[in-house]
């Protein structure tokens, strides 16, 4: 062969387009989603309270109804797998349902599967526990294949608290359910959603379209949804057109990419509430007072200043998306006098002979963190609190993070926490009660019986008045943890990616969107 | 038979520099904060619960038998499972205590055998994009010692060796991927992902190639045998690249050896910006959730594989100058 030979033989093996080609000539059109955390090992909708995990359900899932949760209108309801919910009497509840849905395995949906996904979720040893009390005091029947009676009257509380679960809860196919916890379960998703689970390869997880969705066809042929835990990655990735939509910006990103006109924002008060949590098990502050005091040395103005756009102002313990919010008078206010007053009052006047305090935050998985960490620490140090803040990456700060025999590690850590529903319950039971008491550990009988009393009310009107007049008021004068605000949620996306409805747990309807 | 010997001298050494950095590993990783069993377990998981499971797995037995116990696996070739990384090898989080369906963990060798491809495809595009660039500016630097291509190789090389490769990799995707569009950055999706990142890692090598090239290249054109070259009638082309060029490649092929070290590093926080999907983001992700036997597998593999570049290194620079004893 002649050199000229071999040159052309070269030049046919090697093409050098892919030196030069584009970045875009290698993006397809699927909708890229980075999300900031990654999922579970595990696909079991009842075993994880992961919020990745839940936004992954959101496009995969069908719910019996959705709750848009606005400021406007945080208590409006719409129907989806469920035609109509109704109160028969204080512990029975009727659902009525659709007849026209299929799984993505293509098993008819039935009311038998509404039924095996609550008494599955509901038993004691599953971990993710969102229901109000566990299947023993649960009996659900199946009058027919599209109606669902709930009959709490074992239970002891009312059967209206599945009204809010309903749009939470993802429904399974009860053939599934059959296969136990280690069965298809833990495999993949199957629901009824607009998209159905293809495959987890690495980090990234493939939904498909599914083409018999009941609300039509979804426009986006493929959703990518793959976990970059750097957020410059994922900002970078937005801005040169390979991932279509990135989450949890932080304030400074924010005011970058609005003045990039192939971007735009979204920003949802969530809700989700960000928490100073005590650690009421151990002194000092299993004394209410050292608590109060602590929250009166804490200027949640200045915090909500350094946050920018990242925060939205709230006085309570849930968001004000949530059902039952209000802005409550005895929501402790910053008064460095009253945090003295309180002090001394605990024989600690102006901090003296309290331990060394440890506050513990996490960096890099929420917005601006680390930063009001350290302007809370000051303001309690100024107080008097002898308080140090311990810095965490977030699996050494999720180590750290739960309620432990003996109370849990340092005397006040930093987590938010997000449930997609309007119910005040998830928040607030799920915290604050004797057997639950997830991070604060807190074990105060007046609070277990005001978080029963409004639980058992008859009716939601009563329970919104015994929730903003008692339990709430309640919790704001035993302050076991602090609410610091509410989360915004702010997405930004590419500016072709339209009608995609995003909800404040950060989850999303994707079946009318289209991507360019 | 030289060879034979030289072979396996390196190889007893090899050994034994990778036991010591594994038992290094192995002994640092349980001494620092942050309980592994609590993150596979879940933090609201019962202090008895978590003693039971470290128990069973092993880990409260004292940290010599622990090793030894590991090793005697890794013998076999079995690295063991990942603490929470699933079959699929999704990066994971979040897990619960009482969940014992999380199904079947990841083999550490599967984890490593899916990412180490990818990184030896971006170090080999780094360290051929660092000859040439090395080659482009050290050469004509070596050659003319004292006038400006020597010059300009020290301001490149002072200019390359002053940029922080984090820095440069936002800055340069920002300009080539965002702006141009002319490379794809972020993720895998085909060969051109590895350019940018490459040429990163390409930049942080370069300075002490560029150095050592133009050094040496100057100090061997001093030698009696290049000017003796002349008197031979040979012509400057030829001595340069017959004679030259072999006898300057020695000390930057030692150099590259050791610059292998350097790039492990490098690829940790690149292919972390890039969300490369090689066994630098493995390894970064396996710190973070203090995945213990996955760290342990990667510190194995890759002290295992400097060892290989350089016993590799040692044979060639012997092959190219005979003079050097194995």
């Amino acid at each position: 062969m002649t050199r000229a030979g071999v040159f052309g033989a070269s030049a046919m093996v090697l093409d050098p387009a892919f030196l030069c080609s584009s970045a875009m000539a290698q993006t397809s059109k699927p909708m890229v989603f980075l999300s900031a955390e990654n999922i579970t090992g595990n696909w079991d909708p009842t075993a994880h309270t992961t919020l990745s995990q839940k936004n992954v359900e959101g496009f995969v899932m069908g719910f019996l109804t959705r709750t848009p949760m606005r400021l406007d209108d945080p208590e409006k309801t719409n129907y989806e797998l469920a035609t109509s919910i109704k109160l028969l009497d204080e512990h029975r509840l009727e659902i009525k349902l659709r007849n026209d849905i299929k799984f993505h395995d293509g098993k008819p949906f039935k009311a038998e599967d509404v039924k095996a996904t609550i008494e599955y979720g509901a038993l004691p040893d599953r971990p993710a526990q969102w229901y109000p009390g566990p299947t023993s005091g649960l009996t659900i029947t199946t009058p027919d294949d599209y109606t669902v009676i709930i009959d709490t009257t074992k239970g002891g509380y009312p059967a209206d608290l599945f009204i809010f679960l309903a749009s939470f809860l993802p429904i399974m196919s009860a053939t599934d359910v059959k296969g136990g916890p280690s069965g298809p379960l833990t495999q993949r998703l199957n629901g009824t959603g607009p998209f159905k689970f293809d495959g987890q390869k690495g980090n990234s997880t493939v939904l498909k379209a599914n083409m018999d969705y009941f609300h039509g066809a979804p426009k986006i042929s493929e959703i990518h949804f793959n976990f970059v835990g750097d957020a410059t990655t994922r900002m970078l990735s937005l801005l040169n057109g390979e991932a279509s939509i990135v989450e949890r910006l932080e304030p400074e990103q924010v005011a970058t990419l609005t003045k990039n006109p192939k971007i735009k924002t979204s920003t949802i008060v969530s809700v989700e509430n960000k928490y100073l949590w005590f650690r009421c098990s151990k002194p000092p502050f299993d004394n209410p007072l050292v608590r109060q005091a602590a929250c009166h040395a804490i200027d949640r103005a200045s915090v909500l200043e350094l946050l920018g756009s990242a925060g939205h102002e709230s006085s309570n313990f849930v968001s004000p998306v949530k059902f039952g919010y209000i802005d409550l008078p005895n929501y402790p206010k910053f008064d460095p006098a009253k945090c003295q007053e309180l002090l001394a009052k605990a024989g600690f006047p102006k901090g003296k002979g309290l331990p060394p305090l440890e506050y513990i935050v996490s960096v890099g998985f929420y917005p601006k963190t680390k930063e009001y960490g350290e302007v809370i620490t000051g303001m309690l140090q100024e107080q008097g609190f002898p308080v140090t803040l311990t810095v965490l990456e977030p699996a050494a700060w999720n180590e750290r993070l739960y309620d432990r025999p003996g109370g849990g590690p340092g005397h006040m850590i930093d987590c938010g926490w997000s449930t997609g529903s309007p119910e005040p319950d998830l928040v607030l039971r799920t915290h604050f009660y004797s057997k639950s008491k997830r991070i604060c550990g807190i074990v105060d009988p007046e609070i277990d019986a005001s978080l029963d009393k409004e639980r058992n009310a008859p009716t939601l009107e009563a329970r919104k008045k015994i929730l903003q007049t008692e339990t709430m008021p309640l919790l704001a004068d035993k302050v076991p943890a602090l609410s610091l605000f509410t989360s915004v949620m702010i997405h930004a996306m590419q500016k072709d990616l339209d009608g995609l409805f995003i909800y404040p747990d950060g989850s999303m309807d994707a079946s009318k969107a289209t991507n360019g | 038979m030289e060879i034979l010997s030289f072979l396996a001298r390196r190889i007893a050494q090899g050994l034994v520099i990778v036991f010591l950095v594994s038992g290094l590993i192995f002994t640092l990783l349980r001494v620092v904060p942050g309980d592994p069993v609590r993150l596979m377990a879940g933090g609201m998981a019962p202090e008895a619960l978590i003693n039971e499971i470290a128990t069973k797995m092993g880990l409260r037995d004292p940290i010599p038998i622990q090793f030894m116990r590991y090793m005697g696996h890794v013998v076999r070739g079995d690295l063991g499972e990942s603490f929470v990384r699933p079959a699929n090898g999704a990066s994971t989080g979040g897990s619960s205590f009482d969940d014992s369906t999380r199904g079947a963990r990841a083999k550490v060798l599967d984890l490593i055998g899916e990412t180490l491809p990818m990184t030896l495809q971006l170090a080999g595009v780094a360290v051929a994009m660092a000859l040439v660039i090395s080659a482009l500016i050290g050469i004509p630097g070596g050659l003319a010692p004292g006038r400006w291509p020597d010059r300009l190789a020290f301001y490149v090389s002072s200019v390359f060796i002053s940029l922080p490769n984090f820095w440069l990799g936002i800055v340069l995707t920002l300009l080539l991927s965002v702006k141009l569009g002319w490379l794809p950055a972020i993720g895998y999706g085909g060969f051109a992902y590895t350019l940018l990142p490459a040429f990163v890692l390409a930049v942080e090598l370069s300075p002490v190639l560029i150095r050592t090239l133009t050094g040496s290249l100057a100090s061997i054109m001093q030698e009696p045998f290049i000017a003796v070259g002349a008197v031979r009638g040979l012509s400057r082309r030829r001595i340069i690249a017959n004679h030259a060029l072999r006898n300057a490649s020695v000390p930057l092929l030692n150099l590259l050896g050791v610059q292998f070290s350097g790039l492990l590093g490098g690829v940790l926080i690149v292919e972390y910006i890039f969300d490369y999907p090689g066994l630098g983001l493995l390894t970064i992700n396996a710190v973070l959730q203090r995945d213990f036997p996955l760290i342990q597998g990667i510190a194995i593999v890759t002290s295992a594989i400097f060892v290989f570049i350089n016993i590799a290194v040692d044979l060639a620079a012997t092959m190219i100058d005979p003079r050097l004893e194995y």
